[in-house]
């Protein structure tokens, strides 16, 4: 029998913490509540897919127009059953022998617009309103006809006219070329954000019940005497952080091959810079709160009591996404948009989203439009990596003090004191 | 210089808020040895255990081992079976066992061959594949002893390993702990069931309000009580015990008295009077059970202790 630490009972800090998040991983990723809330997601984005083929199909049969001509104004039936196509609907043309016939079958609905009176000045009888397109092509194509009636009075061809007026072509030069991941840029931040947003609040709420669980079962007790809080904690967040990442990667993957031959969803190739900044944030924010919902969880000995626990870190991740939409998103938009945004809001922008629990969302919000320097995007995710060690050090501090403490539940000042 | 391997709880100190949970606790756990924990509810034997595990932080004194201050590494080598229960009750019983084993430093294919071992050992053989809140609440307890004994600790920490067991499992508990404190293992558990802790123990401790008030094997401690003596002399008038100097009657059973004496010397008076009554057909001496002990130490006024606290050698002898 020695005193001498012997060789088997080495075990690194990475090693523990390699462990705890394997049992969290594995024991989860086999659990009922794993495998069928990805089979639900899965046919709920299914479901979602074939609705929007079928809605899609039924827009498409049922744009078109029924337009009846008479008189001197049946010389545009043509033009606008030719012009139909590349404005997106059809129209089904008719000649109707009498106005006042026109206007009967207008008001029993076999017609959507009558259109009589002259060529140059066309009258158009509906029966409750007119569809805009359709009011915006009869005037242009009325405009188109007034003036090749005068360009052959003047002796001039309308062919002619026509062919080099297609020849004036505008150059234009951009200076500063907007790419399609600048287009794209926001909307994926903002979806990002919002999946992240909805990331933590399911998964940081597991996290909060196994941490709780685990202290009403009081195998904590068996666990800290081997390894040390922080390393559980540390632990939990990356074993049940991968959990969540492989469902969301499940989901996404079988999204994305239901909607993208379907043509519900078009795959933004050149947004893929924009999708990897936003996993990087993804990732560090999940971090971030999920040591905060960790270790306030700790505090309370019930699961039923985890969620009032972790309310000051829920309200934190609100005020986020509050911030993100009030805020940041207003300014992108009017920068993106050409125009300067509007007074102090850009500024404002750009420090709450250097401020650590904003970071994640706000930063990946700013950095998939584009606007964002380097150094201040740097910057970011040090203040952000800086802020997951104090986190994990306070949070492995408030854990430690809290988790053998059972029955009521315990103040964080108290479980910040020695 | 204190012998290899010696756990010496030195002076500890605990406070929760306005309770001292514990006043200077101090003993020492010999290498092999079997030592007894017992006390009130609340008396302090849970705290100390976790402070010995590392779970707790005291507020003064200090745990040492083998002579040197205690270390996270060091208690890796310790196992420990907390007072409420603490398993995963959803996980596969092998499943949780090669976790722990891991989680001490052993690495897969040692954790697997130690948890079949162990749960071949405690009779569970068959029902590792089992989730653990699918065993009755004894073999949970069984799976629960596996835990600590895994990973061949050096120092087993056992809080009511005892408690709630059928008379089967306590004799198979009992039989471990034998076993591994034969095998040299110091083994330090808590229990109420005085009875067990007399029969099964080397040294005992006993603890209230969170002081130590007697160490000792159960003969020590018995020694630091007055004797006492069952008499049968039938032909003896009554009150004949009061003509013997220092000695005072406890209970008397028809012809039979039970006195208690003042000195240990007092018996050859005693045995001398009542053979001057007639005749003497029942002379003995009354052991004190631990329960008895262990009533009489505690209903003292606190500070009034049996034994002294404190340094009593290891068990060298065994």
């Amino acid at each position: 029998m020695s005193s001498a630490v012997p060789d088997r009972s080495a075990l690194s800090p990475r090693r523990a913490v390699y462990l705890i998040a394997r049992r969290e991983l594995l024991t989860r990723i086999r659990g009922k509540v794993f495998v069928i809330g990805t089979v639900v997601a899965v046919a709920l984005i299914a479901v979602y897919a074939l609705l929007q083929l079928l809605v899609i199909d039924r827009i498409n049969t049922t744009t078109t127009f029924k337009v009846g001509f008479s008189g001197p104004a049946t010389v545009l039936a043509q033009p606008v059953e030719a012009a139909s196509p590349a404005l997106g609907f059809k129209v089904h043309v008719s000649e109707i022998a009498t106005d006042a016939q026109g206007r009967s079958d207008v008001r029993a609905g076999s017609l959507d617009a009558l259109v009589d009176g002259t060529p140059g000045a066309p009258q158009v009888v509906v029966k409750t309103g007119i569809d805009p397109t359709l009011q915006a092509a009869l005037a242009s194509l009325a405009k188109q006809h007034m003036l090749s009636t005068d360009l052959s009075a003047a002796g001039l061809s309308p062919a002619t006219v026509e062919s080099q007026l297609n020849a004036v072509a505008l150059r234009i030069d951009t200076l500063q070329p907007a790419t399609a991941a600048q287009l794209q840029g926001p909307i994926i931040g903002f979806v990002m954000a919002f999946a992240l947003y909805i990331f933590i609040g399911i998964y940081g709420g597991v996290i909060g019940q196994g941490v709780v669980a685990e202290k009403a079962s009081r195998v904590v007790e068996i666990l800290l005497s081997t390894v040390r809080p922080g390393q559980l904690l540390l632990g939990k967040v990356v074993g049940i952080g991968l959990v969540g990442l492989i469902q969301l990667g499940i989901i996404a993957l079988c999204g994305l091959l239901f909607t993208v031959p379907t043509g519900v969803l078009a795959l933004p190739g050149a947004a893929i810079g924009a999708v990897l900044i936003g996993v990087m944030w993804f990732v560090l924010g999940f971090i971030l709160y999920a040591l905060m919902l960790a270790a306030t969880a700790s505090l309370v000995s019930r699961v039923e009591e985890v969620s009032s626990a972790t309310v000051p870190v829920t309200m934190l991740l609100v005020v986020t996404w509050l911030l993100a939409y009030v805020v940041a998103i207003p300014a992108i938009d009017a920068v993106t948009g050409g125009g300067a945004a509007p007074h102090g809001l850009a500024t404002l922008t750009t420090v709450l989203s250097l401020i650590p629990p904003f970071t994640p969302v706000l930063m990946s919000i700013r950095m998939a439009a584009g606007e964002v320097p380097l150094w201040e995007g740097l910057l970011a995710i040090l203040l952000v990596l800086g802020s997951i060690a104090g986190v994990t050090w306070l949070g492995a501090r408030i854990y430690a003090n809290s988790v053998l403490r059972f029955g009521a539940r315990i103040r964080i000042r108290d479980a910040l004191r020695r | 210089m204190v012998a290899e391997g010696v756990l010496e709880i030195d002076r500890l100190s605990k406070r929760y808020g306005s309770v001292l949970a514990l006043d200077e606790v101090s003993f020492e756990l010999g290498v092999g040895e079997l030592f007894g924990f017992v006390g009130p509810n609340g008396a302090g034997k849970t705290s100390t255990m976790r402070i010995v595990l590392g779970v707790l932080a005291a507020d003064g004194g200090a745990v040492r081992w083998g002579g040197e201050p205690i270390t996270f590494a060091m208690r890796r080598r310790f196992g420990y079976m907390p007072e409420e229960r603490g398993l995963y009750p959803s996980m596969g019983v092998t499943e949780q066992l090669v976790y722990l084993a891991e989680l001490h430093g052993m690495r897969a294919p040692a954790a697997r061959a130690a948890a079949a071992h162990w749960l071949e050992r405690l009779g569970l053989g068959d029902r590792g594949g089992e989730q653990l809140q699918k065993l009755s609440q004894g073999n949970q307890q069984r799976v629960q002893l596996a835990a600590a004994l895994l990973y061949s600790p050096d120092v087993l920490v056992l809080d009511e390993p005892f408690s709630g067991l059928d008379p089967v499992a306590v004799d198979v508990m009992s039989a471990v702990l034998r076993e591994q404190a034969d095998a040299g293992i110091s083994v330090l558990f808590s229990s109420h069931q005085l009875e067990l802790v007399e029969q099964l123990c080397d040294r005992v401790g006993i603890i209230r309000a969170g002081r130590m008030l007697a160490v000792g094997s159960v003969a020590e401690l018995r020694a630091g009580s007055a004797p006492r003596y069952w008499v049968d002399a039938p032909d003896a008038p009554a009150g004949w015990v009061a003509w013997v100097p220092g000695a005072t009657l406890i209970r008397q059973e028809g012809s039979r008295v039970l006195v208690e004496l003042a000195t240990p010397a007092g018996d050859q008076s005693l045995l001398q009077v009542a053979l001057t009554t007639g005749p003497v057909r029942e002379f003995r001496r009354d052991l004190p059970s631990l329960t008895e002990l262990f009533r009489s130490v505690i209903t003292e006024e606190p500070g009034m202790s049996v034994a002294t606290p404190g340094r009593v050698t290891e068990k060298a002898a065994r």
